[in-house]
């Protein structure tokens, strides 16, 4: 017993101070402690509000992480706003002490525009995504040219070797770039099928997700002929794709679609979907990031940076996508 | 003791921790609750003075201006943290808006009455949209606080294991040690406790304790070991005392039984001497009577007899010169001779020359030569012989007095020369040869050959006394 007690004091005792350097330094080092949070405050040089429409998906998600990489490295803070009706946000942002903004606009209505000059009368840079509703040399756009967006959707066509083609091209208010290109992106897709396109149909949807199936419904019904629906909203693409599988209308009419959602990843596997644009939106984020810095720090950047796209086809898996950036 | 409180303390620092951030989460709260009453606190007297200048309201309204600047922090750094954006984004809209309403009262003073409306009707835009971004940050802030108020219960559930496992583990860890200092203490107590049972027992050769414990108990354990020698050493010292007075005790009983032995010795030879007297003066008278009427042998007999007695009835000494023994056995033989004219034949071979220069035990040789008078020659016709021989072998005088008698048996030889204890017990009758041979024990105890029998039944007897003339005899002369 005596033994016992004489070996059990001092391992008690090593135990002891074990644990209690061990409480100290949780509780010096915890993220709660006082001493953390006076340090929490990291300082940054420049904060920069984003206005991106409400929807949710990836291409938003990814334009965040890519502007959040890029406010990381860059000494830069990002704060994101929504462009949802109603919203006072992109209004007020002159008065919000921001030193840059970036939007992603769309409807070319004139309250937007309005805001987006009084933003710039009061000297702030901006930085206009994907589409460019205001032209001013503080402005800066950054995005995918819908030209070489055309052109891809053209190529996926090409790949599904039939001798003619009968597209329908569905535009989307969810993607006011390529609607607001909608000449230029026209011309893109004749200039590389040429005479092999019979026929072109446009179509347009709303800010509704899913007012695609009607479109499709509608379309197929007036012009059974369509052999290829192109779509330039991601959303709209899955909508269409459930639409032609509803109608039993796989591999009669192919379906080229807009963006690199798993699920449009899978049918594209399956042979449902005959192919993908995807833009490279952390590459848009970041480079909206940068840009808006560079105009801080020496006054002046590019007017226009390109983003490149990419093709996802069923010939091509998911690694090695086609780079058709120019 | 220290740790417990260390994780007490712990505990403490984590609660106002806790206590510490739900403060600063609501106390940020109320500070935007405030700035938007504050706001819209103004909305009132600013369109009052819009509408009637006022100048209450003026006032009113410059106040709540002054008011609201101050509560907006002046510097407003940039943080990666989105709540705090959005509160420097307000703090700038509030900026804007103050500025905006002293715009608004600089367009009243000068009349630009459609500026200003205008302007109030952006004004107005503004507040909502300031207001709808204080809800905003409430609202976020909420959020934020709930999910960090789920972490810290998490920290904090993790930090209340962790002390609970070091406070059981402290617990365990004091009460051990706490062991060990009492065993450090009652150990020591213990085998003090056995000492002292050992010692109660007289048990004093024990080894002194030696153990590492508090000095208290140290001090008392040398104090035992100290003690335990002192008593062990008084001990052995009263035995020592004790061992010495019964020595001397007994040899104060040796000396009182000589001394009565002594005593009584001088008694019997003063009754020995009280017949003498009277007899010598009656022997003086038959002398005298004998030589009146012409009786010359039995004259000398008695003169002879008279003379003995005188011999006999000498000072009172132990030790008497050897001529003066040697003188009353010849007035002894003179009268043997008388009565045993014809079968006792005495013979002397004495060294003339050691008669004055020796002393010897008194009345030692009648009493042998009578010795052998009465037991030699029992049932015997023949005539007796006694030879009485006095030499010296330098340093030892050697007196002997041999019969050609009938002998002693060994067994009576032996017990005549055993030397009496000093609790035998003399009897009626002792003198005589035992009275000769105790006496010359008595005298010369450390000469165990002082006297000697040689006999043999039917060989006679010679008792030999040596006296060692170097040594002194241990009574005084």
């Amino acid at each position: 017993m005596e033994r016992l007690l004489r070996l059990a004091t001092p391992l008690l005792g090593v135990i002891v101070l074990v644990l209690l350097f061990f409480s100290l330094r949780l509780m010096v080092t915890n993220r709660f402690s006082v001493s953390a949070q006076e340090n929490a405050v990291d300082t940054k040089s420049f904060q920069y509000a984003f206005f991106l429409p409400g929807s949710d998906n990836a291409f938003f998600d990814g334009l965040k992480q890519g502007a959040f990489e890029a406010a990381k490295e860059m000494d830069c803070a990002v704060i994101f706003h929504s462009l949802t009706s109603g919203s006072l946000s992109f209004e007020m942002a002159s008065y919000s002490g921001a030193n840059g903004v970036a939007v992603f606009s769309y409807g070319n209505d004139g309250t937007m525009v309005s805001n987006l000059e009084k933003i710039l009368k009061k000297g702030v840079p901006v930085v206009q995504i994907e589409n460019e509703i205001v032209s001013s040399p503080s402005s800066v756009l950054i995005g995918t040219n819908s030209y070489d967006s055309a052109k891809g959707i053209a190529k996926i066509a090409l790949s599904s070797e039939k001798p003619r083609f009968n597209i329908a091209l569905i535009y989307s208010e969810k993607n006011p770039a390529l609607l607001q290109d909608s000449n230029l992106f026209e011309i893109g897709i004749k200039s590389v099928l040429g005479d092999r396109l019979s026929r072109l149909y446009t179509e347009q949807t709303t800010f509704n997700p899913i007012d695609a199936e009607g479109v499709i419904y509608e379309l197929l019904r007036r012009f059974p002929s369509v052999d290829i629906i192109a779509l330039t909203d991601t959303n709209d693409t899955l909508v269409a794709i459930q639409a032609i599988i509803d109608l039993n209308l796989v591999g009669k009419v192919q379906i080229i679609g807009f963006g690199d959602d798993e699920t449009i990843e899978e049918y594209v596997d399956k042979g449902v979907v005959l192919g993908s644009i995807v833009r490279n939106p952390f590459e848009i984020g970041y480079r909206a990031v940068a840009a808006l810095k560079e105009i801080n720090t020496n006054g002046n950047t590019s007017a226009y940076v390109n983003t490149p796209i990419s093709l996802l086809t069923g010939k091509t898996t998911a690694p090695s996508r086609e780079n058709d950036s120019p | 003791m220290i740790i417990m409180v260390v994780s007490l303390g712990f505990i403490l620092i984590n609660s106002l921790d806790l206590q510490y951030i739900a403060y600063f989460r609501f106390q940020e709260e109320h500070y935007f609750q405030e700035v938007q009453t504050n706001l819209s606190e103004l909305q009132e007297p600013l369109e009052k003075y819009l509408t009637d200048r006022s100048s209450v309201a003026l006032a009113r309204l410059l106040f709540l201006i002054e008011t609201i600047r101050e509560k907006v922090p002046p510097t407003r750094p940039i943080s990666s943290d989105e709540t705090y954006l959005m509160k420097r984004e307000i703090y700038f809209l509030i900026d804007a808006y103050l500025s905006q309403v002293n715009q608004i009262i600089e367009m009243k003073r000068g009349r630009k009455v459609i500026e200003y409306i205008d302007s109030y009707n952006e004004l107005r835009r503004l507040y909502a949209h300031i207001s709808t971004e204080i809800n905003q940050v409430s609202l976020h802030g909420f959020r934020v606080q709930l999910a960090e108020y789920r972490n810290f219960l998490g920290l904090f559930r993790r930090i209340q294991y962790q002390n609970l496992i070091l406070i059981i583990v402290a617990t365990a860890f004091a009460y051990t040690l706490l062991m060990q200092m009492v065993n450090r203490i009652t150990k020591p107590m213990q085998q003090l406790s056995n000492m002292a049972s050992q010692l109660s027992n007289g048990n004093f050769a024990l080894p002194d304790l030696h153990f590492s414990s508090v000095n208290e108990v140290n001090q008392v354990a040398s104090a035992f070991n100290h003690m335990k020698s002192s008593i062990h050493h008084y001990i052995s010292e009263l035995k020592k005392q004790k061992k010495m007075e019964q020595q001397i005790m007994k040899g104060r009983v040796q000396n009182l039984r000589m001394e009565q032995l002594l005593k009584r010795m001088e008694l019997y030879t003063m009754q020995a001497q009280m017949n003498p007297h009277f007899l010598f003066n009656t022997l003086n008278t038959g002398v005298q009577l004998a030589i009146v009427e012409d009786a010359d042998r039995t004259a000398d007999f008695m003169e002879n007899l008279a003379s003995l007695f005188r011999h006999n009835i000498r000072g009172k000494k132990f030790f008497v010169p050897l001529g003066h023994e040697i003188e009353g056995l010849r007035s002894y033989y003179a009268i043997l001779q008388i009565r045993f004219p014809k079968n006792l034949k005495l013979v002397l071979d004495i060294d003339e020359t050691l008669l004055d220069g020796y002393n010897c035990p008194a009345m030692i040789l009648q009493p042998l030569v009578e010795n052998s008078v009465l037991h030699a020659f029992n049932h015997t016709e023949k005539v007796g012989t006694i030879t009485v021989r006095v030499h010296l072998e330098d340093p030892v005088l050697v007196i002997s007095v041999a019969d050609d008698g009938v002998g002693i048996m060994q067994e009576v030889v032996n017990e005549l020369l055993t030397p009496h204890t000093h609790d035998y017990q003399l009897g009626p009758k002792v003198m005589g040869l035992e009275n000769v041979i105790q006496r010359c024990y008595f005298f010369y105890p450390d000469q165990k050959d002082v006297i000697d029998i040689r006999s043999a039944p039917g060989k006679g007897t010679e008792v030999i006394i040596r006296i060692h003339t170097e040594v002194e005899p241990c009574i005084e002369l």
